[in-house]
């Protein structure tokens, strides 16, 4: 069918064809997937608290999407006279562009392992074959703070200064978790393809998804990565009890609509990043493994995917609304204190089993045993960790006083 | 010096007075309860609300108390008098005579005009039970339908204390109402076919304790407790009595005297008490108006203060002799200053009258005897003389000009062309010109008129400024005998209309804001007749201006 | 003023344990108790416009002023209701109670105007506990439209048709007696009954030898 299509065109035009297909299709998708992400958000956390979210447009509220929007759109666009207004315009572009452009390596079905330009196949990826992909995206995601910074600089406006300078720095302080988590995969795997990495679980079954091996990375990761994406509970930049709206403060219609689109798009992106890295991507037991053939097999497997992404989404959501906001130091205590060490253990680990040329599966119990030994010691009676406070003693009333934090 | 000991305090007393036991307790800032007793009205000690413990310090330092609770109004006090007001055997005794009081005493605070300001309310709430024990039906007498002109007479209220009763034996001397019948069935009454309609009636309703005499004019006007009141000094008569203003939002309500025993005591007459109606009235100037052949050009006071002070200097450039300014003797003693040293200033040879004076029959002397006529010692009189502050204006024109002329010398000039600018500061409600001679003012070329009501002279006027109501100024007032009292502004007046005060400091470009107690700092320094207005704040009862010079300057010419 | 330290209690956050320290199970016990209001879903959001409110019975809405027996107003221009009111709006104007008209020949003080300004008014109730004669309830109508702020301004007769129109609801005279006049404005008949004030059987005041002040 594809081959088809393909054949449409001019001879030189050819090979284009497909990967511009995959970029049409993904930019679209997501775009209507994000707007109607947000309704399901909406209704999600008015159902978690007892009400019916929006209900007026559209049967059960379906057409809010397309009212927000337009609403967006025809709203008067604010461009305050204190602002530096190339950087204030440029900002919000940023973070989409951004966005969309980490998600070019990112796989979205069973990418075909022998893709060659042309070849009539779609190719279930923008970008095939790109060897260093998730430093691509760790890269290019940690761009889309770039915008935030631009835009909360631009404004010229307190709020958004601090917003901004609480975005960066969160971004490069869980920068080094999320890198870190995915280290030991990429030893494990010897290779920084994600198309690799997600072939190779595949390839083992469902003993081979990644989680098995790297269950502290995986926490890591979601963690870490949902932070960068600047998502609830890890939202401080944008914080309206203390920041009125952080970085945004200043930002109206579309162009304020369009940094809400990048943070959605950077949700699908880590729950894409997920579900590949460390719950076999587009594999699931009988119904879409490595030698499944049958007709109609590829769509199942980009539906397993997408299950699979919808479910990480969905839990992403629900966190969202059950979890309060930390406060700054604890973002940066979890950070520095529990997730960093933590990851390097685990790259440790990894690095033993491989030096010891141990069963890889070694490495779930070892995971497990650094997660209890981390909370272990943050238990302990004496608490090497953490600052004690000095507490008054009775009959000194006057003595010198610390603060209890 | 004899020394009194009230509740375990000394009171040191003069040797000479005589107190009663309420005063005396006062001087330790003890308050006696009492309803009957009133300090300028006999003593009957009928209310029983006064009753205290008492008793002699014996010379060897032992005290005898008295077995028996005496009336605190009714017994004098003497070296080593011991008064006991809050022991349980007195309280005990108040808690029962308010109940007593109570009795028939109607809880209809609701729709009572005294609430709010109710001897009952005030006690019960102090020293009352806080209930009542009474199991019998109330005796409800019957409202009485006609009085007097002013007062009305809720029978129900009363509680007996007599106090209207011998005001108008004592003090008016007329005797209109009496107490009829006997023991529960007693209840005032007027004498039939003679309602209390004295000139001094208005009084009963400030001295009933509660809301069984009210005033006709302020029935149910207005709750007391909405009503802002400021220190004031009645305009209606050259008496200057102290008052209270009592306004809320603007609105004046009523004159109540406040108590002055270098004024005129604790009373004031009703023809000043209800005598303010022109403050409200339809015919106030409330727009400045500049006029030029009969047209209205301007009634904007930011314009018209400019073209006043322009048209006055030219006048006093072409003719500086035939310059003349009117000042009420219904002015202040500061917009008297103001304007005699601006109109000076601008010419050395201007003339500067006071106004009309305007005198009605004689002086009314209270009490009266049945034949209407006065009877001494004069415990009340109210003067012929209509106006407030005729003293306070001669003094300062004495020291500005020399002498003081005549409105009716300045009417002449007019007539015969020989003034040909003239400048009226008004205030008088009965107006200052009469009817006939309004067309002399043709002649004049420039007539300011700052005045209270519209009148045939300020519609002749090119320049009418509106000034302020006594009760919309501060300032002061200098009395029959020189007492100098100072009045409050109590309410905004209506439109546009300014304190006159401030428009003249306005029109003489004087820098700063009106501010009397500073202004009568300066006139203190110019004007040594008044040289007791140094002090600048007069206090609630005035400042006698009684030095020797000042005495003899103030005789009347 | 600083805080004077005896003054202060100092705490320290109590130490976790090592399932706390994981952070995990208050994680899935907060997603156990979100998902559980997904998943049993019970709205407690009214419909309002398609479907009638359901008012508490305290609610508090449009006032009316009420009569008595005898169909005149119950309300005797005390004037308590605009002293208490917080929002200022209400204004009365009071008049002396005809005298030769038998009708009123109870009663001194009648209003002449009565006005509430609903706009203004905040609803909070302080006029209806201040009424000394039961005469100004707030009633269960809330919805309440007008065209103009002069027709928002409620005089004393649509007042008491506002009454006349819910006397019958079964709703509104939940907090006063209705129809009888308040203890202030029916004196003559109140001795009979027993003291002015009610003694409260427990009152130590009045049970002692000398029973205090009350203040």
């Amino acid at each position: 069918m594809l081959d088809k299509l393909i054949n449409l065109f001019p001879e030189p035009a050819r090979p284009y064809v497909a990967p511009i297909l995959a970029i049409v299709i993904v930019l679209n998708v997501n775009l209507g997937v994000c707007s109607y992400l947000i309704l399901l958000e909406r209704k999600l956390s008015a159902w978690m608290q007892d009400r019916h979210g929006p209900n007026r447009v559209g049967p059960w509220g379906l057409l809010q999407p397309l009212a927000d929007m337009g609403k967006l759109l025809l709203k008067e666009d604010v461009i305050p006279g204190h602002v530096n207004k190339v950087l204030f315009v440029l900002a919000p572009g940023i973070s989409v562009f951004t966005t969309f452009l980490a998600f070019a390596v990112v796989p979205f079905g069973p990418v075909p392992s022998n893709l060659t330009p042309g070849d009539g196949q779609f190719p279930f990826i923008i970008a095939p074959g790109v060897d260093l992909g998730i430093v691509f995206i760790f890269a290019i995601g940690s761009l889309a703070v770039y915008g935030i910074i631009l835009g909360g600089w631009a404004s010229n406006n307190k709020y958004s200064a601090l917003g901004c300078l609480r975005a960066s720095a969160q971004v490069v302080s869980y920068e080094i978790p999320l890198g870190m988590s995915v280290v030991g995969l990429a030893m494990l795997n010897s290779s920084m393809s994600i198309e690799k990495i997600m072939t190779n679980q595949v390839d083992q079954g469902f003993i081979g998804w990644n989680i098995w091996y790297q269950p502290l990375a995986c926490v890591i990761f979601f963690i870490a990565a949902m932070a960068e994406a600047q998502r609830l509970p890890f939202d401080l930049a944008e914080c309206e009890q203390e920041l009125i709206g952080g970085w945004h403060t200043e930002y109206s219609a579309m162009k304020w609509g369009l940094f809400f689109l990048a943070e959605y798009t950077h949700v699908i992106t880590i729950s894409f990043l997920t579900s590949i890295l460390f719950f076999g991507g587009w594999h699931f037991p009988f119904i879409a493994e490595a030698t499944s053939n049958y007709t109609g097999a590829t769509a199942v497997k980009v539906a397993v995917l997408l299950s699979k992404v919808f479910a990480v989404i969905i839990v992403i959501q629900m966190l969202r609304w059950t979890i309060p906001r930390f406060r700054f130091d604890q973002l940066m205590g979890l950070a520095w204190k529990g997730l960093i060490p933590l990851a390097t253990v685990n790259v440790l680990l990894v690095m033993i089993v491989k030096q010891f040329d141990l069963h890889t599966l070694w490495l779930f119990p070892l995971s497990i045993a650094a997660f209890v030994a981390a909370g272990l010691m943050a238990t302990q009676s004496s608490r090497p960790f953490a600052i004690k406070a000095k507490l008054p003693v009775e009959g000194h009333g006057h003595g010198h006083h610390v603060h209890a934090h | 010096m004899p020394t009194v000991i009230v509740n375990n305090k000394p009171v040191e007393i003069g040797a000479s007075e005589r107190l009663n036991c309420i005063q005396a307790a006062e001087r330790v800032g003890v308050e006696i309860p009492h309803y009957c007793y009133h300090h300028d009205l006999s003593v009957v000690a009928s209310c029983r609300m006064c009753l205290v413990e008492m008793g002699d310090k014996k010379p060897d330092g032992t005290i005898a108390m008295q077995p028996k609770l005496f009336p605190g109004c009714q017994t004098p006090v003497k070296d080593g008098t011991v008064i006991v007001t809050d022991s349980k055997k007195v309280k005990d005794a108040q808690k029962a005579t308010l109940e007593y009081l109570l009795l028939n005493h109607p809880l209809d605070c609701p729709v009572c005009d005294q609430a709010g300001e109710c001897g009952l309310q005030d006690y019960s709430y102090e020293y009352g039970r806080g209930y009542s024990r009474l199991q019998e039906p109330k005796n409800i007498k019957p409202d009485k339908d006609y009085i007097g002109d002013q007062i009305t007479l809720f029978t129900d209220r009363c509680i007996m204390c007599t106090r209207c009763v011998r005001f108008t034996r004592e003090i008016s001397g007329t005797a209109e109402l009496q107490v009829v019948s006997r023991g529960t069935h007693e209840e005032i009454d007027i004498f039939p076919g003679d309602p209390c309609n004295n000139k001094l009636a208005g009084n009963v309703v400030d001295l009933c304790p509660v809301g069984a005499l009210c005033s006709k004019d302020f029935l149910y006007e207005q709750r007391v407790w909405w009503l802002k009141s400021k220190n004031s000094v009645c305009p209606g008569c050259s008496t200057g009595c102290s008052i209270n203003v009592d306004q809320n939002n603007d609105v004046l309500y009523r004159l109540k005297p406040r108590e002055n025993p270098q004024a005129q005591g604790a009373f004031m007459c009703d023809e000043g008490r209800f005598g303010w109606k022109y403050v409200h009235a339809d015919n106030r100037l409330t727009l400045p108006e500049q006029r030029a052949n009969g047209q209205i050009i301007s009634k904007n006071w930011d314009a018209i203060l400019p073209a006043v002070r322009n048209a006055l200097k030219e006048a006093a450039l072409r003719a500086p002799n035939k310059f003349a300014a009117v000042i009420s003797p219904w002015a202040t003693v500061e917009e008297a200053y103001l304007l005699a040293t601006y109109v000076r200033k601008l010419s050395p040879t201007a003339k500067l009258a006071i106004g009309p004076i305007r005198t009605v029959g004689e002086d009314d002397l209270y009490p009266k005897d049945v034949h209407g006529k006065p009877v001494t010692p004069t415990k009340f009189t109210i003067h012929a003389e209509k106006c407030p502050n005729r003293r306070g204006v001669e003094a300062v024109l004495k020291q500005i000009q020399g002498s003081v002329i005549e409105f009716s010398s300045v009417l002449n000039q007019v007539s015969k062309g020989e003034i040909e600018a003239l400048y009226v500061l008004g205030g008088d409600p009965e107006g200052w010109i009469a009817d006939a001679d309004v067309i002399k003012l043709d002649k004049l070329k420039l007539l300011v008129v700052q005045d209270l009501l519209a009148s045939a002279a300020s519609a002749k006027a090119q320049f009418v400024l509106p000034g302020g109501a006594w009760a919309e100024k501060d300032g002061t007032f200098v009395n029959f005998k020189g007492l100098a009292q100072a009045i409050h502004r109590g309410l905004r007046g209506p439109g546009e209309a300014r304190p006159d005060g401030r428009i003249l400091m306005e029109l003489s470009e004087k820098p700063g804001m009106f501010q009397a107690p500073a202004l009568r700092k300066e006139i203190a320094k110019a004007v040594p007749a008044l040289a007791a207005l140094s002090v600048g704040d007069l206090g609630e009862l005035g400042v006698p201006l009684e030095t020797a010079a000042a005495k003899s300057e103030l005789q009347p010419a | 003023m600083p805080i004077n330290p005896k003054d202060v209690d100092w705490v320290e956050e109590p130490p976790m344990n090592f399932w706390e320290a994981t952070f995990l199970p208050a994680v899935v016990d907060g997603l156990r108790a979100t998902g559980h209001h997904v998943t049993h879903f019970k709205p407690v959001t009214q419909m309002y416009p398609e479907e009638a409110a359901d008012l508490p019975r305290h609610y508090r809405g449009v006032h009316r002023l009420n009569r008595d027996d005898a169909g005149r107003v119950k309300c005797v221009a005390c004037m308590m209701c605009a002293t208490a009111c917080p929002a200022r709006c209400i204004d009365i104007v009071a008049q002396e109670a005809p005298k030769d008209d038998p009708k009123w020949a109870d009663r001194d003080k009648l209003p002449n105007s009565f006005v509430i300004d609903e706009l203004k008014c905040i609803y909070c109730g302080m006029c209806e506990e201040a009424c000394p004669v039961d005469a100004i309830e707030l009633t269960h109508i809330y919805d309440l439209t007008g065209m103009s702020r002069q027709e928002m301004l409620f005089d004393k007769e649509k007042l008491l048709s506002v009454f006349d129109q819910t006397k019958d609801s079964g709703l509104d005279p939940i907090r006063t007696h209705k129809g009888r006049l308040g203890p202030a404005s029916d004196f003559q008949q109140l001795p009979t009954l027993g003291p002015a004030t009610t003694v409260v059987g427990d009152d130590r005041s009045a049970k002692a030898a000398s029973p205090g002040v009350i203040k």
